[in-house]
């Protein structure tokens, strides 16, 4: 009988466990379109979490890892606009809004709810992007959203106005894989 | 009952578990520190600020003529600027190369940096630590000169080595100290140099004072350590505006670059300063840009 609470107990817990897809080499790209300055800066360090069965989304980026191809433009970002050393990371943590079942190898529209922290500001939004299992059981995610930087009090100088934009369209894409 | 506890205490663990967040996990616990200095130069000396691989740095730099001549020569600005024009490369994220002009005696310069440490955010590198060197030649003709007193080739090289120290101490507060030297192989009256020996020794000191997010107030002084010229002192205003860095001073000198800061001689501080003016930008090269 005891043996049985175990086992019992051991099955809930595995299938409690769910089925968590991890990377951490997903990719970040923000584009910035000001008047007079178009650039973009890209990360291949984006870390990330989906577990489908306890509908749990959670995904963070260490800022410092974005490059814009100009190294004296990082590190003006850096310092004087996400203040890394204070707040290095970007990051979300929600859930799907309708926790949809993934067909192999079709694209599937979701919309994920929750916190997106930056700067030391949370803010609850709202994201839509597309979830695919593919062939070999792995989950491939695509999503695009827009920041307000004033919305995570990082301000525009007048003097920088036109170089850089407020509105920064943030695409990211990640290949997530159960984890065993 | 026990196993039955086990079995409870692993499930709850599990759930824990799969309930959690990940770890925010920095990738590089080792992150440099960002801009001790605003750019590359600072006033006239050169900093610690890496250029990355296959980007180039460009400064314009000016100096003017000294403040004493009042608004009759627009506190100098009628008298005969020194330009200096550079661009920099970065050959790899530890070295780079360059090459400058400066229109006072029409000096050519080449020069490179190494960056032997960088400071981390961590502490665990409480400095930054660069080696630069040079090796220019004048080039002005001196052709009111008699031609047998023109100088030979021989005569006409300088050359500049030098260390630098730095720190950035708070987000407001960054010093560098550079031992610095120079070397004229032929230190001729007719150069616009008031030294007259071969070899020069000095002391740079570098501090930047960040007064608003974009901004810094910037001081320099250079003592000599074995020659009886006036030390180099200037003070100015660093803005950062986009990639531009522009740079406002009032120096001593019209010198900028190392050679010539430490033998071209020194104004007193005050009447005799001159209007100084850099402008910085950072180019990336061979990428692709949107």
């Amino acid at each position: 009988m005891k043996g049985v609470g175990f086992i019992l107990a051991l099955f809930l817990s595995f299938s409690a466990l769910g089925q968590e897809f991890l990377t951490k080499n997903g990719e970040v790209v923000f584009l910035s379109e000001a008047p007079l300055n178009e650039f973009e800066g890209k990360s291949s360090f984006l870390n990330g979490l989906i577990n489908l069965d306890k509908n749990l989304l959670d995904f963070f980026i260490d800022l410092n890892t974005l490059k814009t191809g100009i190294s004296l433009r990082d590190s003006h970002m850096r310092e004087n606009y996400f203040e890394t050393d204070q707040y290095p990371f970007a990051e979300f943590t929600g859930k799907i809004a309708q926790a949809p079942k993934l067909v192999v190898g079709e694209r599937t529209s979701v919309k994920a709810l929750g916190a997106f922290k930056m700067h030391g500001v949370e803010r609850q939004i709202e994201v839509t992007g597309f979830l695919t299992k593919l062939q070999n059981g792995k989950i491939e995610l695509s999503a695009d959203f827009t920041i307000k930087l004033s919305d995570y009090k990082i301000s525009i100088p007048s003097l920088i106005f036109y170089e850089l934009a407020e509105e920064q369209k943030v695409t990211i894409k990640a290949t997530l894989t159960e984890k065993k | 009952m026990r196993t039955t506890g086990l079995s409870l205490v692993l499930f709850f663990v599990s759930t824990v578990y799969s309930n959690a967040q990940l770890e925010r996990k920095l990738e590089n616990t080792n992150q440099p520190v960002d801009l001790i200095f605003h750019a590359p130069r600072h006033i006239n000396l050169l900093t610690v600020e890496p250029l990355e691989k296959k980007t180039m740095h460009f400064a314009i730099m000016h100096t003017f003529g000294t403040l004493d001549g009042g608004i009759e020569t627009l506190y100098g600005l009628d008298n005969g600027a020194n330009i200096q024009f550079s661009f920099e490369f970065g050959l790899g994220d530890k070295l780079s190369l360059g090459a400058s002009r400066s229109s006072r005696d029409k000096f050519y310069n080449v020069y490179g940096r190494y960056h032997l440490l960088e400071q981390t955010q961590n502490g665990k590198m409480p400095i930054s630590v660069s080696m630069a060197g040079g090796a220019g030649v004048i080039t002005n003709p001196y052709s009111f000169l008699p031609e047998a007193e023109r100088p030979e080739f021989a005569d006409r090289l300088a050359y500049s080595a030098q260390l630098m120290l730095a720190r950035k101490f708070s987000n407001k507060i960054s010093l560098q100290v550079s031992p610095m030297m120079a070397y004229f192989s032929n230190p001729l009256p007719v150069y616009l140099i008031e030294g007259t020996q071969q070899f020069y020794l000095a002391l740079g000191f570098s501090g930047k004072i960040k007064v608003t997010e974009r901004s810094s107030l910037t001081l320099q002084w250079i003592p000599n350590l074995n020659s009886d010229l006036r030390n180099n002192v200037g003070i100015g205003w660093d803005v950062e505006a986009g990639g531009h860095v522009f740079q406002m001073y009032f120096v001593t000198s019209q010198a900028l670059n190392e050679q010539y800061l430490l033998a071209g001689g020194n104004g007193v501080p005050g009447e005799e300063f001159r209007l100084g003016f850099n402008v910085n930008r950072i180019f990336a090269l061979g990428q692709n840009k949107r």
